[in-house]
């Protein structure tokens, strides 16, 4: 029991020491209260982050959000930092020097990838991606590793053409340089609709053999099948030709060169350009259905072999956010979302063509070819080049449309010999599948 | 002043202790309604967990100035805590909008206007590729300093890094297009190229910078809001300095009605450093609102793709200073363990008169 003392105790040292424990106590606790709560406002406002860099803008870049990235952002909550440009091979190139590359990108050229891969720059994938569901060519193995995978792929071999254009027109269409139609602007990547011309022919009249050769630097570009590869293009576009329709085909952009099909009269009949152009607001009102270029291509003799095209998905940031990423983009479920949306293909092995009665049949024929094991495959030849040769090839596409005199196309060709010449050059090992 | 000592007994005072036989414990008071013979405590004695009153009869000095030490030091550190978090909602943005968020503004600015000028160059009837080279260098510095000012985090400066590669594709093609002749298809094709390069629908630069911008505006406008929560805790912060210094008013009448002395000199310092304290925080915060405010409209009264010239030199003299009073938040936390300790001393004393010992 306690009671009172005679009287109050003078103050004594544990009177202080009582005095200086509660205020120290009561500081401390302000002092970690202020600062949880000023720590836990800011940490409120991060959420993990994974950075994406592709070359669509527009809607490409809107599909791929809404049935790729967005399930991806739902399930794992991670946000994906997405940027698209056409100017994406500056802008890795600058970010890669910088020190501050993205995490993720998604490139169409494995020339390129393979340069970066020759860098270090890239991480492997085996651990990241499903083995077997891609095949060699489209996973082309270098240095003992898999550094990349396709996202989506087109096929490029292929002429368009408005519903109701019977034979008869194409092959008189085809003879006349006006009813092409041909847009060779990109931005910085201007001229690749040209390069992807030439390509095809050289594929189509030497067959995947000298394709192959030429695509791995070991055919000069000077020879007898590269020269005739580029004059039988102008003849076929008119390069060189009337000022007015070369003038057409350098200033107009590749998305726009169809619009002239729906002019009234139209302008033009046929259009050589890859499977993406069917999803462009041109050809759907003109229900654009397509034929193999072959039959286009003066002294074609390869047959079933197809240029190809492809976006492929390469990490150069490894954090869990990126792989986690990785793995979605490889998953079948984002393989198929392209095709469902008709504005790419897959060549997931798990994947397939769309059943009948799924997608339209230009749809189901096209996915059909790409995965065809009877079928040759090619890669594009100029996004399987080192990046300056690639370059320096739409450039001369460019210069040539203009000025298509034989000295001036020595000339583009001695330049671009010397430009592939260097020995520290990046070259694939292999640009085309053998078919069975 | 005599400190410690209690007064002598009269009317409802208290009598020192050990002072005669007939002398009443210190502290004890005329029974009334808050003493007599009732042992739980007030409501406010209860949420300050002062312990029970003492019984009828029995002097309430010690519970009172219980009650009042600990409603002091808890006023105290809820102010210290409200005040610190609402100075520092203020002023944790001025930094960030003197040395980013402001110049990002203003450089993004700077470059959609001198791409604008480039290309006005490079199109011209007599194009001049100085000129353009010039109004390119403008821009690349003006993306370096917005690169600088992290508009947008990471996803930001992504952005601008995306817009940089853009700019290096759009001069090459520029000079690809000087180096043909005038008037050469070839000249038309290449212009025409690096205009798409810069003016093409979303994915242009133009258009990258142009949305970079309106989230850096929306950045400085978040940083110089004055929005509900800060209200909510300037309000809160103000109610607590009255509700602290009718407190220590409160205290300092007290004792001077129970105890023989009229001031009691921690109680003044901390009252008066309560005052002098509150009164610098809130000059100090009008002046760097008034400054953040002044900015926002300087910054937002610049139109896009108008040259900006002189907007960021008046943005940094708006926010001069800034940094010093930013800087004072640390003072508050001092200013409130400060305040703390002077009322425990000023109490101490009192309340180690009425510490009973057990037996």
């Amino acid at each position: 029991m306690s009671a009172p003392a005679a009287g109050p105790r003078p103050a004594a040292p544990a009177a202080r020491r009582r005095t200086l424990r509660t205020v120290t106590v009561l500081a401390s606790c302000l002092a970690l209260v202020a600062a949880a709560v000023v720590l836990g406002v800011r940490a409120l406002g991060q959420e993990p982050t994974v950075t994406l860099l592709a070359n669509w803008t527009g809607r490409d870049a809107r599909y791929f959000r809404e049935a790729v990235i967005e399930p991806f952002e739902r399930r794992y909550r991670v946000h994906v930092d997405y940027q698209g440009s056409s100017a994406e091979s500056q802008v890795l190139s600058a970010e890669v020097e910088a020190g501050t590359p993205p995490d993720v990108v998604v490139l169409t050229g494995p020339g390129e990838l393979a340069a970066y891969a020759g860098q270090k720059r890239l991480r492997p994938l085996e651990q990241l991606i499903p083995r077997g569901d891609f095949s060699r060519s489209w996973a082309t193995p270098l240095y003992g590793h898999v550094y990349w995978f396709p996202l989506k792929a087109d096929l490029k071999s292929i002429v368009w053409y408005p519903a109701g254009t019977g034979e008869q027109q194409r092959r008189k269409a085809a003879r006349q340089p006006d009813q092409w139609c041909l847009g060779m602007g990109s931005g910085a990547t201007s001229g690749w609709p040209g390069t992807d011309w030439i390509e095809d022919i050289l594929l189509q009249q030497q067959g995947p053999e000298t394709y192959e050769r030429w695509a791995r630097g070991r055919l000069s570009w000077r020879s007898g099948e590269v020269k005739r590869a580029w004059t039988t293009w102008r003849k076929t576009v008119g390069a060189g030709g009337r000022r007015d329709l070369v003038l057409r085909a350098l200033t107009t952009e590749y998305q726009k060169a169809s619009e002239l099909v729906t002019a009234d009269p139209p302008r033009c009949t046929l259009e050589h350009q890859a499977s993406f152009v069917r999803n462009q607001k041109p050809w759907r009102k003109a229900d654009g259905r397509y034929e193999p270029s072959a039959p286009f291509i003066p002294g074609a003799k390869a047959r079933n072999t197809w240029e190809v095209s492809g976006d492929l998905v390469a990490l150069l940031h490894d954090t869990p956010q990126a792989g986690k990423l990785i793995r979605h983009l490889a998953s079948a479920g984002a393989q198929r979302a392209w095709s469902e949306k008709e504005s790419g293909f897959s060549v997931d092995a798990r994947v397939g063509p769309p059943a009948a009665g799924s997608a339209a049949d230009w749809h189901r024929s096209l996915a059909g070819t790409l995965i065809d094991h009877d079928a040759v495959h090619c890669f594009d030849a100029s996004d399987a080049m080192p990046p300056p040769v690639r370059d320096a090839f739409a450039q001369a596409a460019i210069d040539y449309l203009a000025d298509a005199s034989p000295r001036h196309l020595d000339e583009l060709l001695r330049n671009l010999d010397a430009l592939s010449s260097p020995g520290d050059l990046t070259w694939l090992p292999s640009v085309c599948d053998s078919g069975s | 002043m005599r400190t410690g000592a209690p007064a002598t007994a009269s009317a409802g005072d208290d009598h020192g202790p050990g002072r005669s036989a007939t002398r009443r414990r210190p502290g004890r008071t005329a029974a009334g309604p808050h003493d007599g013979g009732a042992r739980r405590p007030g409501l406010l004695g209860r949420l300050l967990g002062a312990g029970p009153r003492p019984p009828a009869g029995e002097s309430t000095t010690a519970h009172d100035l219980s009650v009042r030490r600990r409603l002091l030091l808890a006023l105290s550190a809820l102010l210290t805590l409200t005040l610190f978090l609402s100075y520092e909602g203020v002023h944790a943005d001025a930094g960030p909008l003197r040395a980013s968020s402001a110049p990002a503004v203003v450089a993004i600015d700077t470059a959609l206007y001198a791409l604008g000028e480039a290309q006005a160059d490079a199109t011209g009837a007599t194009p001049s590729t100085s000129e353009f080279q010039k109004q390119v260098a403008v821009a690349a510095q003006s993306l370096a300093v917005a690169a600088g000012g992290d508009v947008g985090g990471p996803a930001g400066r992504q952005a601008l890094q995306t817009v940089a590669g853009l700019v290096t594709g759009y001069t090459a093609m520029v000079q690809r297009a000087q180096l043909q002749p005038a008037g050469s298809v070839l000249r038309k094709a290449y212009l025409s190229y690096a205009t798409s390069m810069l003016k093409s629908g979303d994915s242009g630069i133009r258009a990258r910078l142009t949305l970079l911008q309106r989230e850096a505006r929306a950045d400085v406008a978040r940083r110089t809001s004055f929005g509900r929560l800060l209200w909510l805790g300037w309000s809160t912060s103000a109610l607590l300095v009255l509700a602290l210094g009718a407190a220590l008013l409160e205290t300092q009448l007290f004792l001077r009605r129970r105890f023989r002395r009229r001031y009691n000199r921690g109680l003044i310092a901390a009252a008066a450093l309560l005052t002098a304290g509150f009164a610098t925080l809130a000059l100090f915060t009008v002046w760097t609102h008034r400054g953040m405010a002044d900015t926002r409209a300087l910054l937002d009264a610049v139109a896009p793709g108008q040259p900006a010239t002189d907007a960021g030199l008046r943005a940094t003299s708006y926010l001069a200073d800034t940094g010093f009073r930013a800087a004072a938040a640390v003072w508050i936390l001092i200013g409130g363990i400060l305040l703390m300790a002077l009322t425990e001393t000023g109490l101490r004393q009192h309340v180690d008169d009425y510490r009973f010992r057990p037996r």
